[in-house]
């Protein structure tokens, strides 16, 4: 080994390796209600100028922001003690929300947490509707976007490009993404057994809050062109008619609209029976006996359980609903165990992969270390010696290398061994030894070897 | 040869059998395509036999109980080759694969029997008559078998209950559509074939209508469909009542196909009939 590449090296430990650590910061469907994620959203097609911006906010390196239908997550290696805070600031600020209490919608992951959480989204295991297909393009096309208004680089690429290869592995290794089994999308799927083209039907809103928004834009995802919103409050169903482009019919003329509705979805609360046999009889009369799919998600229930007895009626409520989705979960609870499983032997390998880059540098320290205390020795030696003649000088040599390989095969063989280990165990031990022999370089911290190119500088 | 192709036959509606069984149990894309090319491979071979067989006879292979069944069950694979082409029924495919493998298997019965076709029965008419007739009792049956697996799906969205298998049928609507269609196009060429027959009976006896068992079950069954398409189009019927119904018309069909032919003597259940 000569000399400079071995200095260089050393100089490479000893230089702090702090650039950074890979956060996830968020809000989403597990963290958040409708009401404040609507509120935060961030238009896919500003993502970029968004990253940027974040970029600043928390004095990160890079950063990637991933902004779909129930998910505002900042995806960056940053080196601030307390990435949530600048986060819940920003987001306060630009979207003009209260910062008190925000904290608790929020959410944040570090280090491998943090790549465990970008490896779930991928494979759409976070998502809403587990399984579903969308969740991998996004992020694809929203990394993409930060790439080319250069928030991201090669750092999140790393962690990036194994995200889309762990969520395709998921969805050719496992079964995951055959059936949708959130609630919502269950009465979709119901629906889908009963109608032939939901393009052509009409969903009504009885009610309009956060579960009939949900119901709404899922059955507008499956393609529902027709939406009648009817709630107690005028004003609220003008608004959900709004945001979906649907027709707002105040609660009191409900009987009117109801044969035009296809689908009916109830979500009125503290009601009661708002619709029973005699409304759906003469509804059936008019749609000239066309099959309603009703779906009750009020608590207390909205429709008269006695409908399901019409003919043309089919009557879910949410427990029905729940049931028929927790079928669906059991049927593929095995497939979401796989997929985990995936997940967690990716992270596994990609610190592993970073763990190998751990040991070396630790071996090559020792190595490196040892060596320059046996020349310096042999060196002072030397002087106390200045008659030795040739033979005498390489006996000292071979026999100063021969304590130093000897002291140093032990440890050597079990650092080569230990990369085999779990991440944190390679960590731990590799501090270990550089505390043992004072190799004086920092902790290794592991998201700072996603930092590519960085180490390639020669300090 | 034609042994051959009928055994080849045979085990193309075998596998096309048990790959929409396999589909049915566990969703699978690649034994639904395998199901319907092996419908279609069965399909080509019945249809190869039947054409080298009227050939040979010089007239179309219609000389009896055999020979009509397997025309039959080679026309409802037929139909429904061309129903899957418009829309993925590939769970009717499990239903048809049988029905293929029946046929075959009456034509490999019947392949040694050339019949000395009358002079009478010569007339081009009596095979128009007959052809359109199996057409439209094979329309009939797919929408018979369409409006069993509609009850079926129907009963199992009331009651709530899911499986494996419901999720791979169509929805209530297609199949509600696909057996008014199956119905339109049985009644239209039962019609026809009606026409056709009474007018061979003018030019074979004299007569339009003989009074014999086959014919007035015949009248029967053009009745019970008129009036079930009368209730579809202009009342209203469908659903679950359209499905019944429709079902009833098959097995009224079903006496007037079988039991009249064994129980009632006639010009219908001689060995051309």
């Amino acid at each position: 080994m000569n000399a400079l590449g071995a200095k260089g090296r050393v100089e490479k430990l000893r230089r702090p390796r702090r650039d950074g650590e890979l956060v996830v910061l968020g809000v989403s469907h597990h963290s958040a209600p409708v009401e404040l994620r609507e509120r935060i959203t961030v238009a896919p097609e500003h993502v970029g100028a968004a990253a940027l911006r974040m970029r600043e906010t928390l004095r990160a390196r890079e950063v990637v922001v991933l902004s779909t239908c129930n998910r505002l997550e900042v995806i960056a290696i940053t080196e601030l003690a307390d990435p949530l805070e600048a986060f819940a600031n920003e987001l306060s600020r630009s979207h003009d929300l209260p910062r008190l209490g925000l904290d608790h919608h929020l959410y944040l992951h570090r280090g491998r947490a943090a790549l465990r959480h970008l490896f779930r989204v991928a494979s759409s295991l976070d998502s809403m509707v587990l399984g579903e297909p969308q969740i991998l393009g996004q992020i694809k096309k929203q990394f993409r976007q930060a790439a080319a208004a250069a928030a991201a680089a090669g750092g999140l690429k790393r962690c990036f490009d194994r995200a889309f290869r762990v969520g395709k592995r998921v969805r050719t290794e496992t079964a995951i993404g055959q059936l949708g089994v959130s609630v919502a999308s269950t009465a979709v799927e119901l629906a889908t057994r009963i109608f032939d083209d939901l393009a052509e039907k009409t969903v009504m809103l009885v009610g309009a809050g956060e579960m009939a928004e949900l119901a709404a834009r899922h059955f507008r995802r499956a393609g529902a062109h027709g939406l009648i919103v009817v709630n107690r409050s005028f004003e609220r169903a003008v608004e959900l008619s709004r945001v979906f482009g649907g027709t707002p019919v105040p609660l009191e003329r409900i009987e009117p609209y109801l044969h035009m509705a296809d689908i009916v979805v109830g979500s009125v609360g503290g009601a009661g029976w708002i619709l029973g046999p005699a409304h759906f009889t003469e509804a059936l009369r008019l749609r000239r006996r066309r099959p309603m799919f009703l779906i009750d998600l009020g608590v207390p229930r909205n429709f008269d359980p006695a409908v399901n007895e019409l003919e043309g009626v089919y009557l879910y409520d949410m427990d029905d609903l729940d049931r028929v989705a927790q079928e669906h979960r059991e049927q593929r609870s095995g497939e979401a165990r796989k997929a985990e499983v995936i997940v967690e032997e990716e992270v596994e390998r990609y610190f592993r992969q970073l763990s190998d880059g751990e040991v070396t540098p630790t071996i090559v320290a020792l190595r490196d270390k040892a060596e320059r205390i046996r020349q310096a020795e042999v060196e002072r030696a030397l002087h106390s010696l200045p008659d030795a003649d040739e033979a005498s000088r390489a006996v000292l040599d071979a026999m100063s290398n021969a304590i130093v390989n000897k002291l140093l095969h032990g440890p050597l063989v079990a650092l080569k061994e230990l990369a085999r280990e779990e991440a944190a165990v390679v960590e731990e031990a590799a501090e270990m030894v550089r505390r043992l022999f004072a190799l004086e370089g920092e902790t290794p911290l592991l998201p700072t070897a996603l930092v590519e190119g960085e180490d390639d500088e020669g300090g | 040869m034609e042994a051959l192709l009928l055994d080849l036959a045979l085990g193309a509606y075998l596998i096309a059998t048990l790959a929409a069984g396999v589909t049915l149990l566990q969703p699978n894309l690649k034994a639904t395509r395998l199901g319907v090319l092996a419908l279609v491979a069965g399909f080509m071979l019945g249809s190869v036999v039947l054409l080298v067989r009227s050939l040979r006879l010089g007239a179309l292979v219609l000389s009896g109980g055999a020979e009509q069944v397997a025309l039959f069950s080679w026309l409802v694979v037929g139909i429904y080759l061309v129903v899957q082409l418009r829309s993925r029924l590939a769970a009717l495919a499990g239903l048809v694969g049988p029905i293929g493998f029946i046929g075959a298997l009456a034509a490999l019965g019947s392949s040694e029997q050339p019949v000395d076709v009358p002079e009478l029965l010569r007339s081009p008419w009596l095979p128009v008559h007959i052809t359109l007739a199996v057409v439209g009792d094979a329309a009939f049956a797919l929408a018979g078998l369409v409006s069993a697996i509609y009850l079926w799906q129907e009963r199992q969205l009331k009651a709530r209950a899911t499986g494996k298998a419901l999720a791979r049928l169509p929805s209530l609507e297609t199949l509600d559509r696909l057996s008014f269609r199956l119905l339109a196009w049985g009644f239209l060429t039962l019609t026809l074939s009606i026409m056709a027959g009474a007018l061979w009976a003018e030019l074979a006896h004299g007569r339009m209508l003989n009074w014999e068992p086959r014919t007035i079950w015949t009248v029967v069954v053009w009745l019970v469909y008129a009036l079930l398409l009368h209730g579809r189009a202009s009342v209203g019927w469908g659903g679950r009542r359209a499905a019944r119904l429709t079902i009833v018309g098959f097995c009224v069909l079903a006496v007037s196909l079988v039991g009249v032919r064994l129980l009632a003597p006639g010009s219908h259940s001689g060995a051309y009939g």
